[in-house]
């Protein structure tokens, strides 16, 4: 509840605002970019929570430290939003990931889980010294935290093509690539997220991801933005990778959280694509434009997905996706949920996903580089190719003949996970009937370079 | 009537369907007759309304667009709800309005395994909407969802109620369920074709003044400004997206399949309405904004028509099983209306949407025939049926009818598309390539005989001769009245249009011309 509450002064702020408030010495904001997202993350905390509350409860694990510390995660990434220097920015971005070290090894007697939060608090420290070597190069370089001065040293001390400079950007493009699973530092994540507890893992493939990519959207276009078309060049790669090999691989999972790790690592790419080719072309609005969309829509329709998947897995009691056969025609409910979620996720209109897509493809044609045509070219193969697992799922639940008899009492669905259900499933339609709601919204973020 | 005027009339048109759709999912699974209500009421108003779009159409204005409205839709990237028909566009609206209508009074009797009204009956509305909003869109992008929303609703028709049969495919280790592989490979191809699609659109809103507006693009796209190429390469990811939709030969791969495992009604509404939407799309989309790269590409869509033609014709003379050998002959008669489409011409393209019309009607008609022929002898091979006029004599009657409609025979539906395609292959646009197209004609009108030869040959299978031994002792069922009301308004049609290709004409011939005028000057 008091998550919700936090909500208010945000609603406050953006009813009544005129200008970015900066507070702290200028390193932190006030501006729509981060009311836009701060919102967006207490929604998905709050999901989260909704989520969670069956699945813990029936868990008999510490449920305050719980609770706690995904509330800590949610500071972190409200911190994120607003800051505007190294130090702030960083505190944002360990704040955010270290609970989530702890959350991934809640289920304390499983080996999985055990073995998923090793790999990823080893992984997340070494990505953590990554980006601090990365600021204190561009520390060292202007002697300076703000993100603003910082970028006028570079500029007037001409600086852009330094190869510290690049050096930097590339020590915090690969710590943040952990953050948010991009190829190749994302080996991680499908052992992870199978580890974790269900809405653990929605979580972290929705909230922490988000966080990484506002971190990144930051810090690429207000500190490293003047020397873009370096360090393009090598998240355009990474972008292309990182779709590519994500959907090459969750073609073949069978276990269903691995597969939606695979298909986020792959959402990651296309998340990442328009800041790529921003970068070389200097126009960074509409690349951020597109980033921010896609991922308002994508944090609802993966909420679903895992949320169908939560409770596909408790009424078949198995991790085998082969094994849902024909579950839909035993609850409609949740395999109409689960069609329209898996099908956003591949894109195909009218679901909010196809939107997230064209958003994309807008920016990447639009920047008018070649560049940007071949990733637009491999992004749309990549459409096609993962609408083959995401369609799979659909296929098996409702086409493929039903091997178990399901009894109605185990078909229940509680009401917090019918709510999330209902809601996340109205804002995935409606984000694709009528787009033009959530584009605003990145619209407006994307403004926020000019103040 | 001024709520016709203002684009009501429209938006009812198309959205009437997926609302219907949306409330019969509200109805619980026991009240049937009530879900079927509903969904019977709904295409019957949606045709009405239709029918009503019609009688306030102008037609002496065939060629301007009509009855349409704007509205903002995605204001950050200039895309708008911008609604419109003219002469090309409003018999097409009309068919699949009315073959809505009798999918789903077919579909009240004669549901396929699993029965489900519910499920499908909401599948066909939605379906309906993705179909009619195709044909009135004049925004790219809206053209883009209304042409994606049909995918989710086939996809599911033919893989929950398809064909069981256990097939092996060739590269597929395991053995499958035909109507597995065939609605993936469905879903794949056309994602594929429209994946590609989108980027083109987006290259067409950079170049053309940052707008997706169709009528916009057609004034710009007429003065010449998209050319090299760009232009070339915009075509050809069209080309790509109509193409598999059509579709042309050698995308045409996952037709045989789908309307093969497909339900009855699925492949019906897949032969009359779905794939029209590829042809469509050429004449609405990619002729009007790049006339000149489709002056280049022109011989290369006659060829790949005339191979279609062939390929589909001889096929069919292969096929043993008989909806297989309908769905064959699909290929070859859009290969037809692409020929039309490809020589560039009033005189083809008219051609081509009365070629559309008459596919639409007459092999529709064959689906039904077919598909109720398959579920009464529970077998579509063609070795075992014989003496179906004198086991079942109306069914029989009627795919002797429809058979004789599909080769051409003149006086019915089919003879005007096949001969003016003919014709307008005669005599290309000038500047085309003469040879190619005069070869590409004969050609098509070898596939005239092959397809006469075809059809004749199925009727003397199925149709004539002494019933086999094993349907001898058995009860089989002719047409009922449902299936009786779903088909004869299509054999009234194929005579009338037959009779009268005024009918269409008298819409269509006013719009392609002012749009080869416009396109390619006098």
């Amino acid at each position: 509840m008091g998550t919700l509450v936090s909500l208010v002064p945000l609603l406050i702020h953006w009813i009544s605002y005129t200008s970015a408030i900066y507070v702290f010495q200028d390193s932190y904001v006030i501006d729509k970019f981060s009311i836009i997202l701060k919102g967006l993350f207490i929604i998905i905390t709050y999901i989260t929570f909704l989520l969670s509350i069956n699945f813990i409860e029936s868990d008999k694990y510490y449920q305050g430290e719980y609770y706690f510390l995904l509330l800590s995660s949610l500071l972190g990434a409200l911190v994120i939003c607003s800051s505007r220097d190294l130090l702030t920015i960083f505190i944002g971005i360990e704040l955010a990931s270290t609970p989530m070290f702890l959350l991934s090894g809640w289920k304390k007697g499983d080996r999985k889980s055990n073995e998923g939060a090793i790999k990823f608090f080893l992984l997340g420290v070494l990505s953590a010294s990554l980006i601090l070597y990365g600021f204190s190069l561009l520390y060292g370089l202007t002697g300076n935290l703000l993100f603003n001065e910082i970028s006028k040293q570079i500029l007037t001390s001409s600086l852009e093509n330094s190869p510290v400079v690049l050096l930097s950007a590339v020590l915090v493009i690969s710590g943040l690539g952990f953050k948010v699973s991009t190829v190749p530092f994302h080996s991680w994540a499908p052992d992870t997220y199978e580890g974790a507890p269900l809405p653990v893992t929605a979580y972290l493939s929705v909230s922490s991801k988000a966080a990484g990519f506002v971190a990144l959207i930051l810090l690429m276009t207000s500190v490293y933005g003047i020397s873009g078309s370096s360090w393009g060049i090598i998240l355009f790669l990474v972008a292309g990778m990182t779709m590519t090999l994500g959907n090459l691989v969750a073609l073949q999972q069978s276990n269903p959280v691995r597969l939606l790790a695979y298909s986020s690592i792959a959402q990651a790419g296309f998340i990442i694509s328009p800041i790529a080719v921003s970068g070389i072309t200097g126009n960074y609005e509409d690349g951020i434009f597109a980033s921010v969309t896609y991922l308002i829509i994508y944090a609802f329709m993966n909420l679903g997905a895992f949320l169908c998947v939560q409770v596909l897995i408790r009424f078949t009691g198995s991790e085998d996706i082969y094994k849902w056969s024909g579950v839909a025609k035993s609850s409609p409910f949740i395999g109409v949920l689960t069609t329209l979620f898996f099908f956003s996720l591949a894109g195909v209109p009218p679901l909010g996903g196809w939107f997230a897509k064209f958003v994309v493809f807008r920016s990447l044609l639009g920047s008018g580089q070649t560049i940007g045509v071949i990733l637009g070219i491999v992004g749309a193969v990549n459409a096609v190719i993962s609408l083959v697992y995401y369609a799979r799922i659909s296929k098996i639940i409702w086409m493929d003949e039903q091997v178990q008899e399901y009894s109605e009492k185990n078909m229940l669905i509680e009401n917090p996970i019918k709510v999330v259900g209902l809601i996340t499933v109205f804002i995935t339609v409606l984000s694709g009937i009528f787009p033009g709601i959530f584009s605003n919204l990145g619209d407006i973020a994307s403004t926020f370079l000019n103040n | 009537m001024e709520i016709l005027s203002n684009g009501l009339g429209l938006s009812a048109v198309v959205f009437l369907p997926i609302i219907s759709a949306l409330l019969i999912l509200f109805i619980p699974k026991p009240y049937e007759s009530v879900i079927k209500g509903v969904a019977l009421l709904s295409s019957v108003v949606t045709f009405i309304l239709s029918i009503l779009v019609l009688l306030e159409f102008d037609f002496s204005k065939a060629s301007q667009l009509q009855l349409g409205s704007k509205a903002t839709w995605i204001e950050s990237i200039n895309a708008n709800y911008e609604i419109g028909i003219d002469g090309i566009s409003l018999p097409l609206l009309v068919l699949s309005t009315f073959i809505s209508v009798l999918a789903i009074i077919y579909s009240l009797e004669h549901l396929p395994e699993p029965k489900s009204p519910k499920g499908f009956l909401a599948l066909i509305l939605v379906l309906e909407t993705g179909m009619n909003g195709t044909f009135v869109a004049l925004d790219l992008i809206l053209f883009f969802v209304f042409f994606e929303i049909v995918l989710l609703p086939m996809y599911f028709m033919i893989g929950i109620w398809g064909d069981k049969t256990i097939r092996s495919v060739s590269g597929l280790k395991k053995e499958i369920e035909t109507r597995l592989y065939a609605s993936i490979k469905f879903f794949v191809f056309t994602l594929f074709g429209s994946a590609f699609m989108l980027l083109g659109f987006l290259g067409l809103y950079y170049r053309g003044n940052k707008t997706f507006s169709i009528p916009e693009l057609i004034e710009i796209g007429s003065t010449g400004a998209f050319t090299g190429t760009f232009a070339t390469l915009v075509f050809a990811v069209l080309f790509l997206g109509f193409a598999v939709k059509v579709p042309m030969w050698p995308l045409h791969t996952w037709l045989p399949d789908a309307h093969t495992a497909a339900p009855t009604v699925g492949s019906v509404l897949l032969a009359a309405i779905l794939l029209k939407l590829g042809s469509y799309g050429f004449i609405r989309i990619a002729i009007p904004i790049l006339p000149e790269q489709a002056k280049a590409w022109a011989p290369a869509i006659a060829i790949l028509s005339a191979i279609g033609i062939i390929y589909g014709s001889l096929a069919c003379l292969a096929q043993t099983d008989l909806k297989r050998l309908i769905a064959f002959s699909s290929v070859g008669h859009m290969g037809f209306v692409m020929l039309g489409i490809a020589s560039l011409t009033s005189v083809g393209i008219n051609a081509a949407i009365i070629g559309m019309v008459a596919h639409g009607v007459i092999t529709g008609l064959l689906f039904f025939l077919t598909g109720s022929m398959s579920h009464t002898y529970h077998t579509r091979d063609m070795g075992r049926l014989g003496g179906n006029m004198k086991l079942l004599p109306k069914t029989g009657a009627l795919l002797g009818f429809t058979a004789m409609a599909s080769l051409g025979l003149p006086g019915l539906a089919g003879f005007w598309g096949e001969f003016m395609a003919l014709l307008g292959a005669y005599n290309p646009l000038q500047g085309l390539n003469i040879v190619i197209f005069r070869s590409s004609m004969v050609a098509g009108a070898i596939g005239t005989v092959l397809t006469a030869g075809y059809l004749l040959w199925m009727l003397q299978r199925v149709n004539l001769g002494e019933p086999a031994d094993e349907w001898k002792d058995k009860e089989l069922h002719d047409a009922d009245n449902y299936e009786l009301a779903a088909w004869i308004p299509l054999v009234i049609l194929t005579v009338l249009i037959g009779i009268f290709p005024k009918l269409i004409f008298g819409a269509t011939n006013d719009a392609v011309v002012d749009l080869i005028f416009k396109a390619f000057g006098g």
